[in-house]
């Protein structure tokens, strides 16, 4: 498929990609990466008028460390986060999530902020921010917003995000001592998008949960939390988690060519399970 | 409109400028209008690695980076891999002996994949070189000689490595 001719242009910042947005009147895409969008051009899937390249703005890449968050700029490659030390050691469930995307070249291209706003329900960055209680902040040239992970992931591909706005950087809280994370995913081949994947973060006391998040993605039409399964777990050891976690409620799959609902709602416990067990064994480890 | 766009890069080892539509890959580009015909035009979807080049030293999917990203790069594609004076890398000598090519479709960007893999000088086995090339499929070798020809090659340049620690020619 050849990808017809539009007119490309090169920001020089993000606010400078904000300004040329609201230009356009609703007619340009954003790149960064363009691993989601560069694939869909070439199925014929997506025909745009104008491309606005943020891939060579150097402001937004890279993570710093603030009081109580990670900020992470959103042309932060994947690559970046598999590797970066600060995200080792204060988030490692973001690394472990990055490591699932894609392929080594995909990776390299692909950034954050590409990643979220493009919004695949099935997405590892997506479902790992609404996880850890990312808050996301967006830009339109003057006015700054912050909006959190599960507002910010409406349904499939759709975002919070206006015409004219730009995700600049997300703020991911960095935990405290005693915490433990979780993170696997079923996949048709490796770097296949997930069938479902699920994340958790688990605080123990004594081998008992105290605090724990879980959330799973490509079971819904977005990342969602699983705040029953997180109520129902309260004081739960690692080798109780089979026994206590039931079907898991209020989840919309689709039946597609790699699953149908009913396997994703079956993979949906299988999934919730281990990961609270991993999350479990990596905090135990931890104290 | 100004669909067209000058680009400049440097293709193993050659300065290349080529004004052309703004709109087209780093493929296409080297493709259709640098005439550099190693990488190769499959899924389009970043996922079979048939198109792999390096991009100032890292690999990418050409198929899915547009030229115009990538302006003032070096690119490397797999013909870039051979020594100044034509001679192959001991990766591709690797595929060579190990006959880890069969229509060669894949190969320049196996060759592309696995010179980034071991770039990094670590030792892997063989189900870590599997894991690695995840991205690059092959309808012809069933990927063996592919894994084979690299984890020889990765061997070749330890033992290179050591023997020059100990002032032992090649
Ligand atoms: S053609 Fe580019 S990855 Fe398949
Ligand atoms: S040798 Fe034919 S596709 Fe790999």
């Amino acid at each position: 498929m050849f990808v017809e001719p539009f007119r490309y242009e090169r920001a020089e910042s993000l606010s400078d990609a904000c300004a040329r947005l609201r230009d356009s009147g609703g007619t340009a895409k954003l790149v960064a990466g363009g691993q989601s969008l560069l694939p869909m051009m070439n199925l014929g899937l997506v025909e745009l008028d104008v491309l606005i390249d943020v891939s060579r703005v150097t402001e937004a890449r890279g993570v710093v460390e603030e009081e109580g968050y990670l900020r992470i700029g959103a042309l932060t490659r994947h690559r970046d986060l598999e590797t970066d030390p600060l995200v080792a050691r204060h988030q490692p469930l973001l690394a472990a999530a990055a490591r699932h995307v894609g392929n080594a070249r995909v990776r390299n291209r692909g950034t954050v902020g590409g990643s979220l706003a493009h919004a695949d329900p099935s997405a590892e960055l997506p479902l790992a921010m609404t996880c850890l209680g990312a808050e996301y902040e967006l830009i339109d040239g003057a006015l700054a917003r912050v909006v959190p992970a599960h507002e910010f992931h409406v349904s499939s591909f759709t975002t919070e995000l206006a015409d004219h706005e730009v995700l600049a950087s997300v703020r991911v809280p960095t935990l405290g001592p005693g915490w433990g994370w979780g993170f696997q995913e079923v996949s048709r081949r490796p770097g296949d998008f997930a069938i479902v994947a699920a994340a958790a973060l688990v605080r123990t006391a004594g081998g008992e949960m105290v605090e724990s998040r879980v959330a799973l993605g490509g079971a819904s039409d977005r990342p969602i939390r699983l705040g029953a399964v997180e109520a129902s777990v309260t004081g739960a050891r690692a080798e109780d988690l089979e026994a206590r976690i039931g079907p898991v409620e209020g989840l919309d799959p689709v039946t597609d060519t790699n699953a149908t609902a009913e396997h994703r709602r079956r993979l949906a416990r299988v999934l919730a399970v281990r990961v609270l067990a991993d999350a479990c064994r990596r905090a135990d480890e931890a104290a | 409109m100004s669909a067209d766009l000058t680009t400049t890069l440097v293709v193993n080892g050659r300065t290349v400028t080529r004004t052309a539509g703004a709109h087209l890959s780093l493929l296409r580009w080297l493709r259709d209008v640098a005439d550099v015909l190693d990488p190769k035009y499959a899924c389009g979807e970043g996922v079979c690695g048939a198109c792999a080049v390096l991009v100032d030293g890292e690999p990418v999917s050409s198929c899915i980076v547009l030229a115009a990203q990538v302006d003032g790069a070096r690119v490397t594609t797999a013909a870039g891999l051979t020594g100044p004076g034509g001679e192959l890398s001991p990766l591709q000598r690797a595929f060579h002996e190990h006959h880890a090519a069969q229509c060669g479709f894949c190969t320049p960007g196996m060759l592309i994949c696995a010179t980034a893999m071991l770039a990094d000088g670590m030792t892997r086995t063989r189900d870590e070189i599997r894991h690695e090339l995840h991205g690059n499929l092959c309808r012809c070798t069933g990927y063996q000689q592919v894994v084979d020809a690299i984890e020889a090659a990765q061997g070749a340049a330890q033992g290179a490595a050591q023997g020059a620690a100990q002032g032992i020619p090649p």
